[in-house]
């Protein structure tokens, strides 16, 4: 049987009215019914672009110039209107909490069918069905405030079950969940597309977690073109990968730096399938080959956690929670949401004070300290630069809480002018703030924070929602200040990554308990800790064992290689 | 032609853009209005909640910044559980059309204009907005809702006038400029040594 | 700002009789009282309005500590002006009722007329059945209902959409709030008011509103695009998950909200063709 085509970009481009250069290039593609399409690309590649232009918004809601064709469900799109396409195509966007309008899970579902003045009888039976499908039918009457990402996605993803939409876009599912919710994403994704016998397109940058489940194709695109189009397995080992700003996987990775080449290998892409007995002795002469980790002297102790507890009402979200933080140290404060991570950030600020038990900085008992007071001690950067930045120039906002404080003119300037060398804004500090990327918006707010010079700063998800290149730089920034000014940072985070690229220790939360502080190596080879904090086993321990080589080893062999890696590369 | 963009930038285009942009800029105004504003007399408060009718006029006009700031008010009512003013609600439409007058004078906050000129055009848009809504819209709706005695909806009217008058006067023009430069997209940087 | 400060209207339906009608009855019913106690200065309408307001609210099984601090608030000021109504026209009955019965002087100027306290006790029922009425529909509606209701009467369902998405969000921005709050005051701010004056505390309130306007305002695109991509706006009716069928209660109220707008009707018929001398009736005049 023929495959019916049912997304169809001949020469097609596409340029922003407000930009200057064309997004799309000359992109010739055609996705097939009933095809699972990975679209890949990193930040700015142009793969949201190609998703707009398919789902409608482009041109409705975005102007600019469209050439060539691009026929969905055999439409054209520039001749037809948003609510034409959208019958055929349903999206599930990447920001959770701005695609729930609705004031309750069953509203929200039932949004496309209000709109279209479906009568009530219909509607009720409709939502019930589209909520079982993806596992909300007892939450319907529930408010979005107290869901976590992963349900209002199920629910966002719901609302485009009402069997009109034979094409399901998902446009970076996988944003703003934690690793196991991740991968219960991408499992129901999976889910609904064999059941529904849809057509599904995925686009993402985080090429690992969407290879959780099988796809058919991957479309890799950058700088507005596609530069490949290939099976998963044609795809990891064609290597083009790094250099389109895209992370490999991390089993790849580690075969890679054991100098394996897998011109021959099959089923690249599912590491379960991996025939990796073959390379066992290879890994093995590599593990030799590196000198065996040494865990880094501590300094002196800064901060001392002894025995807190903290209630929310009834509800208990800190129990008995104990840690020792040193100087110099970079620490991954991990957990799933709510097991109470973010309730220690706050204590950590001074913003709730402990019930039972101390904290104790340096011998000072922080509890008789005020904010303003702790806040000198120990910064918090939020997540989104924008909910800290206030001023309008760079150095306005550095200078900013200085001035709050109270400090002398020439402190201030001294300290300004500091603070803005080591995080390399100097040159840039009579800059408008508007001007600046993402990650130099964040490295102004870190700045801003350094000024106070507090003994600790806490980073709130640093790297959420970046693509790979971003996260780099985001990350080689915190490393360079920890290292050359010895900073100590406690990174709360639920990227595994990043734990395991840039941190020495983690301090693991589930159920408001510390469930485990230790290396990040021996963290992540536990799985007894891994699944009682709704973590994701890393594909190296999965390497491993299949390899039947000890985990433990393997994953710290694994970061010593790659530390070593980059600190070459920054000779 | 001209009448009619004239005529449409002061109504606005009510596309769905439009509808979320007034929905967050009323939220907004009712959470500012119960929970960030200074009580300083009966029924009315020193509240900052005016600022944001001006960041919903730069960005979509007049008419949504007063519907913005009508049902802002209701949803303040709702929220403080003080029970429905349809008076003051009314009375903080007509000032929000007035504050929002400033996209017709050039005045583009989300895209960083505000100039000194649109600082005094606004200084002049509060004065009158102000003296026509407390002055005379709520109060005649008062005497006509309400009340028959005109003397203490005189005095209320008159300390909203003050207090609103005082906020987007004081906080209004630094806030207005401050963000405006948030905002400003700049080109031709060198960086400095 | 915090979010234990519970939001008046709630968001999750309640379970009581008038919980349970439906939002086009609840906004059709609280309409006719409302115009209702508008139009009429007449005690013998006010004040079954003010009974049937209390009734109301005992019924939906209020949270009474947080009314109570509000009631007393409510009544507070309404006396408060009331007084000040006094200090300004002490014969202020003369003008409204039509007579000047003094029960006692203060002074020659300050008198206390049996009239003048009769209008103040009307005026005291009018502002408290306003309030209550409100506030038991408040208690009894939610946001949806609320928009449901909303288009019922003919409101273009664009108004109705703002109302809604407005309550969506409104707990994300709060959060918002007080997270930007906090970490000024971590980078410093003194927000005390017993330590920094009325006008410090305005300039600092600036620097929150900066960036909480803008993290708002950014959300716009996103879920305007959300909301396109389910078809908002495609047509020129819309219906209502939250709106559930009219029952035999819906039913009942409509016939009593019926005869309200009717008696509306025939308050202001009369005022017009018989108009009384004095705005406010008394027994005895």
């Amino acid at each position: 049987m023929m495959k019916k085509a049912i997304v169809e970009f001949k020469d097609f481009s596409f340029k922003y009215k407000t930009q200057t250069e064309t997004t799309l290039k000359n992109i010739n593609l055609t996705l097939y019914q009933g095809e699972k399409v990975l679209i890949l690309g990193s930040s700015g590649s142009g793969k949201s672009t190609l998703a707009n232009c398919i789902n409608g918004l482009i041109p409705f809601s975005y102007d600019g110039e469209i050439t060539g064709s691009l026929k969905v469900a055999g439409i054209e799109t520039k001749d037809a209107s948003i609510f034409e396409l959208s019958s055929h195509v349903g999206t599930v966007q990447q920001d959770t909490d701005a695609q729930f309008v609705g004031l309750s899970v069953g509203e929200d579902i039932a949004f496309s069918l209000e709109n279209r003045s479906v009568t009530r009888d219909v509607m009720l039976e409709k939502v019930d069905y589209a909520a079982t499908l993806v596992g909300m039918e007892d939450f319907l009457v529930q408010p979005p405030f107290h869901l976590s990402g992963g349900q209002k996605q199920k629910v966002a993803l719901a609302g485009i079950l009402h069997d009109e939409e034979e094409i399901l876009l998902f446009d970076e599912p996988l944003a703003a969940l934690d690793p196991a919710m991740g991968m219960a994403a991408v499992d129901l994704i999976d889910q609904i597309y064999r059941e529904k016998e849809k057509t599904v397109l995925i686009i993402e940058h985080r090429l690992e977690d969407v290879l959780y489940r099988h796809v058919d194709r991957i479309i890799l695109i950058d700088e507005g073109q596609i530069q490949m189009d290939a099976t998963p397995d044609e795809l990891l080992r064609s290597g083009l990968l790094k250099e389109h700003g895209i992370r490999e996987p991390l089993y790849i990775s580690a075969l890679k730096n054991a100098g394996i080449h897998f011109s021959e290998a099959e089923h690249l892409d599912n590491i379960e399938e991996l025939d990796i007995a073959k390379y066992k002795q290879a890994i093995l002469d590599d593990m030799k080959a590196v000198k065996s980790y040494q865990a880094p002297p501590k300094d002196e102790l800064l901060l001392h956690v002894s025995h807190v507890d903290f209630s929310y009402g009834e509800r208990k979200v800190l129990d008995d929670v104990s840690f020792d933080v040193h100087r110099g140290e970079k620490i991954a404060i991990v957990g799933k949401n709510g097991a109470g991570k973010s309730t220690m950030a706050k204590m950590l600020c001074g913003i709730i004070r402990p019930q039972k038990g101390e904290i104790s900085m340096g011998g000072t008992n922080c509890m008789k300290l005020s904010i303003k007071e702790i806040g000198t001690k120990i910064g918090y950067v939020m997540q989104n630069p924008n909910q800290m930045i206030v001023k309008d120039i760079i150095a306005d906002e550095v200078r900013l809480a200085l001035t709050l404080n109270g400090f002398t003119q020439e402190e201030i300037d001294k300290r300004v002018s500091n603070t803005l060398k080591m995080c390399n804004l100097y040159s840039m500090r009579n800059w408008p703030v508007s001007v600046l990327s993402y990650g130099q918006r964040k490295r102004v707010t870190i700045a801003a924070i350094l000024a106070l010079q507090p003994e600790i700063i806490i980073l709130d998800e640093p790297t959420a929602g970046q693509d790979y290149h971003r996260y780099t730089e985001i990350m080689s920034f915190l490393e360079d200040l920890n290292r050359n000014y010895n900073i100590t940072i406690l990174f709360i985070t639920h990227d595994m990554h990043l734990a395991i690229e840039y941190t020495d220790r983690a301090i693991v939360f589930a159920d408001s308990k510390c469930i485990a502080d230790d290396y990040v190596f021996k963290v992540l080879s536990n799985s007894k800790i891994i699944e009682q904090a709704n973590l994701k086993q890393t594909s190296l321990v999965t390497l491993a064992r299949q390899a039947g080589i000890e985990p433990e080893a393997f994953i710290r062999h694994f970061i010593e290689t790659e530390r070593e890696e980059r600190a070459h590369g920054h000779e | 032609m001209k009448e009619k963009s004239k005529l449409s930038l002061l109504l606005g285009v009510w596309n769905t853009k439009t509808i979320v942009g007034v929905a967050i800029g009323a939220a907004l105004f009712g959470v500012l209005m119960v929970f960030g504003g200074i009580k300083v007399f009966t029924n009315t408060s020193l509240t900052t909640a005016m600022v944001v009718v001006v960041v919903v006029a730069g960005m979509f006009g007049p008419l949504p910044a007063a519907v913005a700031a009508g049902i802002g008010n209701v949803i303040a009512d709702l929220i403080g559980g003080w029970g429905f003013w349809f008076d003051w609600s009314i009375g903080n439409f007509v000032l929000g059309f007035f504050v929002g007058l400033l996209p017709i004078y050039g005045a583009k906050i989300d895209e960083g204009i505000f100039t000194v000129k649109h600082a005094i055009i606004y200084v002049i848009t509060v004065i009158v907005g102000n003296a026509v809504a407390f002055g005379l819209v709520t109060p005649l709706l008062t005497y006509l809702f309400y009340s028959s005695e005109l003397t203490v909806t005189w005095m209320q009217a008159f300390s909203a006038i003050i207090s609103n008058g005082a906020v987007l006067l004081i906080v209004g023009i630094p806030f207005l400029f401050l963000l405006a430069n948030r905002n400003a997209k700049k080109t031709n940087l060198t960086k400095e040594d | 700002m915090d979010m234990s400060k519970r939001l008046f209207i709630n968001v999750i339906p309640g379970k009581t009789f008038l919980d349970k009608l439906s939002g086009t009855t609840k906004v059709r019913l609280f309409f006719s009282l409302i115009i209702l106690l508008i139009a009429t200065w007449d005690f013998r309408i006010l004040f079954p309005v003010l009974l049937l307001g209390i009734v109301g609210l005992v019924s939906i099984k209020p949270n009474w500590k947080l009314i109570g601090g509000l009631l007393t608030f409510i009544l507070v000021v309404n006396l408060f002006n009331l007084f000040l109504i006094w200090v300004v026209t002490p014969d202020y009955g003369r003008d409204v009722v039509g007579g000047s019965t003094i029960l006692f002087s203060v002074s020659s100027r300050y008198v206390v007329t049996a009239e003048t306290l009769w209008y103040f006790l009307i005026r005291l029922t009018k502002f408290l059945a306003s309030f209550i009425v409100s506030l038991t529909f408040i208690q009894a509606i939610t946001p949806s209902e609320m928009a449901a209701g909303l288009y019922s009467i003919k409101i273009p369902y664009k108004i109705a959409t703002i109302v809604s998405i407005a309550f969506r969000y409104i707990p994300d921005i709060s959060r918002d709030f007080s997270d930007i709050k906090i970490s000024m005051q971590a980078r410093g701010m003194e927000l005390d008011s017993k330590r920094t004056g009325l006008f410090t505390r305005l300039k600092q309130y600036i620097l929150i509103l900066i960036p909480l306007i803008i993290i708002s305002f950014e959300r716009v695109g996103n879920i305007a695009n959300a909301m396109d991509l389910r078809g908002y706006g495609k047509g020129k009716t819309r219906t209502y998950y939250s709106e559930h069928e009219e029952t035999p209660n819906d039913r009942r109220m409509k016939v009593f909200y019926i005869l309200i707008y009717l008696s509306i009707l025939a308050v202001i018929f009369c005022r017009i063709a018989f108009p009384p001398e004095f705005q406010v009736w008394a027994p005895w005049i």
